[in-house]
């Protein structure tokens, strides 16, 4: 060993070098637990000098700051017993350093010419101990905050095992934490929640996002029976226990319940208020009747009593006259509103001389304005002009305004202004109303809309009136897409306005509850109905895709009287039919979805509607050219007995004759045996030209018509049938072979439009249409059948 | 004397009606459906007529278009009497040649002024010829 010490040396600085080096305090004792040396840290940390240190005992350092009895019991007791010892922890409140928590490791060295040495690593673990506490202060806060609740929840992990629940989990599902914890969510309490939803929810919804709410299970749990539950989740990432679902439950079975229970109620209400509605229209047209016979008659006694000069009666003739009155208009009112409230009110549109109407309005109300010893001004332009809206409601509503005004003003001023203006883009009308009389607190201008209420209860009994005439001002103005508003001061008088578009649209119409089956029915297409139709009336069914004829055709026919339901295809078309045994039914040829003749065989296939006679319309692509007629009905050979008479006695009755156009014998020979059976008149032609002449002789009241003859065909006798005018509302029902094919539907709707361009004005051709429905409908009444 | 036919299917208003006209001096015949409506006026030709529009049978609207298709009672002033107070009524009353139009109840001093229009006309047109 050449350089032994220097050797010596040389590791001991290198061990010395690591030691300063480790950032724990190190002590190295002898067996006296004397200080041998202290790395760096150590000095820093204790803030002490080597000169303070080395040597001293440790009991000693930093005047006996160390002298700690558990250290004591450590280095006395333990350390002689064992070379190791491992996370001694040591709390101690240092004078420099204030209180630690010190973890000590220690081992026993023997250290080459020294004696036994012992090492003592000091690791200050204070702010490690001070975050698990607060860590854990943390868990035990969110622990409780979640037993709190007092909805379930449960944390899944990844797996869908149960990381945790909270205590109302446990109750509401009547659990332990043994049987839960670590379980997978679906073996739960004996499966109750493999639901197949719920792995639905968990399997393929949750992996797609971090959160879901209000997902609605509806389940029978063993425990609480049958709940409804809403589930919301989050994800959290919850250290080192991983991504974690919470699982929150709501039992919403008690709010769903009484949800339900509020909707039905809200839907009896709303029935019941309908019905009430209804009982109430019908109610008050029968307490008219009788009420008129009162009017009149005590009417009539006190033109009788001034005549006779019995004054004692006149008196009180003319008070049960007045009080008849009364109860009239408060009827009146409630016949209104009730209209209103079934949806049964109907806007009449048309157009009318403002001013005019104005004039009307102003001398009815004029023995009213003297009578309060009133003044009334009017004031309007005089280039007012028309409106187009429903005249009888706003003379009403205009009416109403100018009553109230002057009824509620003594020797005052009433003025009526009326002007036109713009805005949002189009024209209004304004009809101000403005008096000097008793004024409307706020209260009261709150109230005044409202059905049934007046400013106060004493104004019935002072001022009369029903108490209805302002709800209806507002019902009838919203009803035309205007509004009534009012400006008011207590006894300084108030100001009424009404503003209407100057041009009314058409509202789209609501359905009356009759007619909520048919329309349920036909969703997609579009039907019309709007007042019902009363017993014994007739109705015409109107089926055309095209939105203006059907209006047209509608309008046309109800001003003679028939009562118009209309459908734009021809589902809706059938429905309608079922539903409404229409007396005649008018057809499109051309629709889009289902034509003419595919309805045609539907309608002719149902027993119930194949009696209804059938008008085919086509409409040319220059609408003043109107309608034709076209084949009234078809059949199909060989003749059915059942059906010939069906047809025969849809379009005409046995006291006139019908016309056979057929080139085969035996056909001809088997339907005219058939009708004459029946008791018809029949006549025959074999081919078109001679069905001509015969129609020259006697003008048949039907024509049956085989399409396939020699020299003129069928269409071509169609064709010059409906030139002339004599015979162009003669039915004509075609008979083919079999039933038609597309190809010769297409030539008889394209014959109808060859006629059209040839043929008669819209005035005429509707005439046609007109006389045919008459005719049909006259019919039926001979017949007696109602519909 | 001046002779009124009265279309009216309620006994009560064709009772008050026609003896409150009587008293102001018109004769007043009576019929109390359409089609009966129809017979009387051919058979008695009123110098007016005063329909109820909802008639049974034939209703005020259709008898009117019949009276005023035939020959003899065409010139024959109609007032449509209505129970509702409807403009459509009122142009489907005018529609169907009625040449005149009331509500009912009937307001007597306003019916009479209609009447006495309606005869005014005719009268002058009678004596014109």
């Amino acid at each position: 060993m050449p350089k032994p010490k220097a050797f010596v040396e040389d590791i001991e600085t290198y061990a010395q070098d690591i030691v300063d080096t480790v950032r724990e305090p190190l002590l190295m004792l002898d067996t006296t637990l004397r200080v041998r040396s202290a790395n760096r840290a150590f000095y820093q940390t204790f803030k002490v000098s080597p000169v303070e240190t080395e040597n001293r005992l440790i009991y000693e350092l930093g005047n006996g700051q160390w002298d700690i009895p558990a250290l004591r019991t450590l280095l006395d007791d333990v350390v002689p017993k064992s070379l190791v010892f491992n996370d001694f922890e040591l709390e101690h409140t240092f004078p420099v350093i204030g209180r630690r928590v010190m973890l000590l490791n220690a081992r026993k060295l023997r250290a080459g010419s020294h004696a036994e040495l012992l090492v003592l690593a000091m690791e200050d673990v204070t702010e490690r101990r001070r975050s698990e506490a607060d860590l854990k202060a943390i868990d035990m806060y969110a622990q409780n905050i979640v037993d709190t609740l007092r909805e379930p929840l449960l944390t899944l992990d990844t797996t869908l095992r149960v990381h945790s629940a909270n205590r109302a989990f446990y109750q509401t599902f009547k659990v332990s934490p043994q049987e839960t914890e670590n379980r997978l969510v679906y073996e739960l309490g004996n499966g109750q929640w493999d639901i197949p939803d719920l792995r639905t929810l968990l399997e393929d919804i949750v992996p797609k996002s971090s959160v879901f709410s209000d997902f609605e299970l509806e389940h029978d749990f063993p425990a609480i029976g049958r709940r409804v539950m809403l589930l919301n989740a989050r994800k959290l990432q919850a250290g080192h226990h991983g991504e974690l679902l919470v699982l929150a439950m709501e039992d919403v079975t008690e709010r769903r319940r009484v949800e339900e229970a509020v909707a039905k109620a809200k839907e009896a209400a709303e029935t019941a208020n309908k019905t009430k509605s209804l009982f109430l229209a019908n109610m008050s047209h029968e307490l008219r009747t009788p009420l008129n016979a009162i009017l009149g008659y005590s009417e009539m006694l006190q033109e009788e009593a001034a005549e006779r000069s019995l004054d004692v009666f006149a008196a009180d003739l003319a008070r049960i006259s007045s009080a008849g009155k009364h109860l009239l208009a408060l009827i009146n009112d409630i016949l209104d509103l009730s209209k209103i409230e079934a949806g049964k009110m109907d806007l009449f549109l048309e157009n009318f001389d403002v001013g005019r109407m104005i004039d009307e309005i102003a001398s009815n109300v004029q023995p009213m304005v003297e009578k309060n010893s009133n003044t009334l001004q009017i004031t309007h332009a005089h280039d007012l002009g028309e409106m187009h809206a429903d005249q009888i409601k706003v003379r009403q509503a205009v009416s109403n305004l100018l009553t109230n005004a002057v009824k509620f003003t003594h020797e005052g001023h009433v003025t009526l202004d009326v002007w036109r203006e713009e805005a949002d883009g189009r024209e209004w009308i304004v009809f101000q109303v403005s008096d000097t009389g008793i004024g409307l607190s706020a209260e009261q201008v709150i109230k005044l809309f409202k059905d049934f209420t007046q400013a106060d209860a004493s104004t019935t009994r002072k001022f009369g009136g029903t108490g209805l005439g302002l709800a209806l001002t507002r019902r009838f103005c919203q009803m035309m897409g205007g509004d009534v508003t009012v400006k008011s001061v207590p006894d300084e008088g108030s100001i009424f306005s009404i503003k209407l578009p100057a041009t009314v649209s058409d509202p789209t119409p609501e359905p009356g509850p009759g007619a909520t089956g048919a329309l349920a029915a036909v969703e997609t297409e579009h039907v019309d109905c709007t007042d019902p139709i009363p017993d014994g009336a007739s109705c015409v069914l109107v089926i055309d895709d095209d939105a203006a004829q059907r209006e047209f055709l509608a309008r046309f026919l109800s001003k003679d009287g028939f009562y118009v339901r209309t459908a734009s295809g021809g589902e809706a078309g059938l429905r309608l039919a079922r539903l409404l045994r229409p007396l005649v039914i008018t057809l499109d040829v051309m629709m889009p979805e289902m034509d003419g003749w595919t309805v045609l065989s539907a309608l002719t296939a149902d027993e119930d509607l194949r009696d209804i006679p059938v008008i085919m319309l086509t409409m040319v692509d220059d609408p003043s050219r109107g309608f034709s007629l076209g084949a009234a009905d078809y059949a199909t050979k060989p003749v059915n007995r059942k059906r010939l008479t069906q047809i025969l006695k849809k379009y005409t009755d046995k006291s006139s004759s019908v016309l056979i156009v057929e080139d085969d014998p035996t056909t001809r020979n088997v339907t005219r045996s058939i009708l004459e059976k029946e008791g018809w008149k029949v006549t025959e032609a074999v081919n078109g030209a001679l069905a001509l002449e015969s129609l020259q002789r006697e003008r048949p009241a039907l024509v049956l018509l085989d399409l396939m003859m020699p020299e003129m065909d069928g269409f071509a006798l169609a064709d010059l049938l409906h030139l002339h005018p004599e015979w162009q509302s003669i039915p004509l029902v075609v008979v083919t072979d079999k039933d038609l094919t597309i190809g010769e539907r297409r030539r008889l709707s394209g014959y109808v439009q060859t006629v059209l361009h040839k043929g008669s004005s819209r005035e005429a051709s509707l005439a046609r249409v007109r006389d045919f429905v008459v005719a049909c409908s006259d019919r039926a009444k001979r017949n007696g059948r109602t519909n | 004397m001046t002779r009124i036919l009265l279309v009216e299917d309620n006994e009560m208003n064709r009772d008050m009606l026609s003896r409150r006209l009587e008293r102001k001096g018109y004769e007043v015949i009576l019929a109390v459906d359409g089609p009966n409506g129809v017979d009387v006026a051919r058979a008695g030709l009123p110098d007016l007529i005063l329909m109820d529009m909802s008639l049974p049978l034939l209703d005020g609207w259709e008898a009117t278009r019949v009276l005023k298709a035939g020959q003899e009672t065409r010139r024959i002033p109609v007032i449509a009497l209505t129970a509702h107070a409807m403009s459509g009524d009122r142009d489907k009353a005018l529609e169907a040649g009625c040449d005149d139009y009331d509500t009912k109840p009937v307001d007597l001093p306003r019916l009479l002024a209609k009447i006495e229009v309606l005869l005014g006309a005719t009268t002058h047109i009678g004596d014109s010829k």
